[in-house]
């Protein structure tokens, strides 16, 4: 294979969305590296989920190019279009478990359908998942109904990898954790960052979670990406949006 | 490229080690531990595990490694890592680490023997009994506080109830009569043919649609209908909490929800029965006119006269304990939802069930009280 630099995960050009009456979007680009955690910030009505959502094919974008992993994604065959699924894991805002079943049968799921692997080693597999966003194993039996919030975000993000994805999608990682939970999350995010060499792209609105995790954000407004760089730099940006969003923390 | 994708390991004897190739993926490593294992174990105690020819490495792939290392180790086998790279060594390392507690089963839940459910289901019952009179109460308090304030009927929200448990009914509820007034008078008509008692089919038709079908078949839709909507109603409420915030600002929901959806419930339900009679005696008039050859006029004067307004009175009366019983079960089994999108499904599923049921043996009761009166 050629060594030159590799082509970006996800490249956005012209995402239009037209929406309830309203244009959400005018012009979105976008792109995102191999390995970067990418977070989207922006006011709230802003269209950062409505960007997750067209990312991951939940939404039809009314016009523009998305090219994930180098295809485009409106060219694909069903396919190709369920492979491509294969590839990405989302960790919805309110964790989105299957309520009527266990945590350990809620990350077997993906397994089971989708591999023909053993039952034995799809199993440790699972438990493996279940270590790496630390939880107790003991929580493997529990519904996820019986834990705490924390701990269901942690499930979730396990069904997220559960299929070793290149790409993880999370949306509000942090928000309604307390700041402890939410800082130990972060530690996960960058933990499996490295572990799993996962590229993530973030819905966030937490300050501190920012700072600590996303190598580059970019700033939704006016139905654009209003600007895309470290957070850093964002802060200086003399945008009034963009200034006026950091002005009150 | 297939080929160079393919999942592989492999014995190389002549460099005495293992040579792993492809994709260490979760979605190729189908079978690749049973190939392992087939592999005839070498004779050296130190075995090498060669990784220069993996193109992909995740997580399930270091599992698998680990397994194999596993197997070797269990021959006594000495086993080295060659040619990994540092991040894949990490991997590795990080679920070797971790490897004991992957072995964890949860533990099962074991199911209780009969006696304990019966009992268990017994309890269920008599705390949902305890539910409903605790319902009825509160209804009977609200609906006498609201007859000294008028204001708190909720005149607006009894009308939008009757709109969709009466006039939203309206097509259901007459298509369905006149089918049944159809089949009725055609499966009587049958037998009065053979007699040649043709005109009696008005009689016969009419007692049983005024006394019997109507009102049952009346109930059943609105049973299906409404009882079911008032639980996912409410159901939906309470896991939004908002039940919750109308506790919370002192109102009762009772008051706001349940009086109204039972007030509009039984000022329409006699309503839609009368709507049904008319449609069923269509149904039963068309076809006594095209198989038995009883006119209209023929039909509707011996109706008037053998049956007439008292029969249907017998029906109607049943209106409003049909209703009572429809909107008390959708409601009270909206409330008893427990935090979960599942509960909804299985509480309106209950919540028809308990509603026919109910209705069915309020009909029987009715049946009983009728002929001890003797009419």
């Amino acid at each position: 294979m050629p060594k030159s630099a590799p082509p970006p995960i996800i490249e956005i050009q012209g995402l239009k969305n037209y929406l309830g009456g309203a244009w959400v979007h005018s012009d979105v680009n976008l792109t995102v590296n191999k390995g970067e955690i990418l977070a989207i910030i922006g006011g709230s009505g802003s269209g950062k989920t409505t960007i997750l959502r067209s990312l991951l094919m939940l939404q039809k974008p009314t016009a523009g190019l998305i090219k994930m992993f180098g295809q485009d994604i409106k060219s694909l065959s069903a396919e190709d279009t369920d492979t491509l699924r294969r590839r990405w894991g989302m960790m919805f805002q309110h964790s989105a478990l299957f309520s009527a079943m266990t945590v350990l049968e809620n990350i077997l799921f993906p397994m089971t359908e989708f591999t023909k692997l053993d039952k034995q080693f799809t199993h440790e597999l699972a438990m493996l998942k279940i270590k790496l966003v630390g939880l107790p194993k003991e929580a493997a039996g529990k519904y996820p109904a019986e834990l705490s919030g924390g701990m269901q975000r942690r499930a979730a993000a396990a069904r997220a990898i559960a299929m070793d994805p290149e790409l993880l999608f999370l949306d509000e990682p942090t928000t309604g954790l307390d700041p402890h939970s939410a800082r130990q999350f972060d530690d996960l995010i960058l933990f499996l960052r490295d572990t799993l060499n996962l590229t993530i792209v973030m819905v966030s609105h937490d300050f501190e979670s920012l700072k600590k995790t996303s190598d580059r954000i970019a700033f939704v407004g006016k139905g654009k990406i209003l600007s895309v760089e470290p957070i850093a730099e964002l802060m200086k940006n003399p945008d009034p949006l963009i200034a006026d969003y950091f002005s009150n923390l | 490229m297939s080929q160079a994708n393919q999942i592989k390991i492999s014995f190389d004897v002549q460099e005495a080690c293992y040579v792993c190739h492809g994709e260490w993926s979760i979605s190729n490593l189908a079978g690749l531990l049973t190939e392992f294992k087939q592999i005839p174990t070498p004779k050296a105690l130190k075995t090498i595990i060669n990784g220069k020819n993996i193109s992909v490495f995740d997580s399930a792939g270091a599992l698998a490694i680990i397994r194999c290392m596993n197997q070797l180790n269990q021959d006594k086998k000495e086993v080295e890592l060659k040619n990994f790279s540092p991040s894949q060594l990490l991997l590795i390392e990080l679920v070797q680490s971790q490897y004991t507690s992957l072995l964890y089963e949860p533990p099962i839940l074991k199911s209780e023997n009969i006696l304990h459910r019966i009992g268990e289901e017994a309890i269920n019952k008599l705390n949902q009994a305890d539910g409903v009179i605790v319902l009825i109460g509160d209804l009977s308090i609200k609906l006498f506080e609201a007859i000294i304030t008028w204001r708190r009927f909720h005149l607006p929200n009894i009308v939008s109830n009757i709109y969709s448990a009466g006039i939203q009914a309206l097509p259901i509820v007459a298509l369905l009569s006149f089918l049944i007034g159809v089949v009725l008078a055609y499966q009587m008509g049958l037998q009065l043919q053979t007699y040649g008692a043709n005109i009696f089919i008005a009689y016969i038709s009419g007692m049983a649609i005024f006394r019997e079908f109507s009102p049952l078949i009346t109930a059943i839709i609105v049973a299906g209908r409404t009882s079911s909507a008032f639980t996912a109603q409410i159901g939906s409420m309470k896991i939004n909490e908002e039940i919750d915030a109308l506790y919370t600002m002192g109102l009762s929901p009772t008051e706001l929800l349940v009086v109204p959806k039972m007030l509009g419930l039984v000022l329409v339900f006699p309503l839609l029965i009368f709507w049904s009679d008319v449609f069923s005696v269509l149904g039963a008039m068309f076809m006594s006119k095209t198989m038995l050859q009883v006119g209209y006029v023929d039909f509707l004067n011996r109706l008037r006269d053998s049956v007439g307004l008292k029969q249907m009175m017998l029906g109607l009366y049943k209106a409003p304990v049909f209703a009572l019983i429809v909107s008390l079960v959708g409601c009270f089994q909206g409330f008893e939802v427990q935090s979960s999108a599942d509960n909804i499904g299985s509480q309106t599923t209950k919540s028809v069930v308990q509603a026919l049921f109910l209705i069915i043996v309020a009909d029987a009761a009715f049946s009983i009280v009728y002929s001890w009166m003797k009419i």
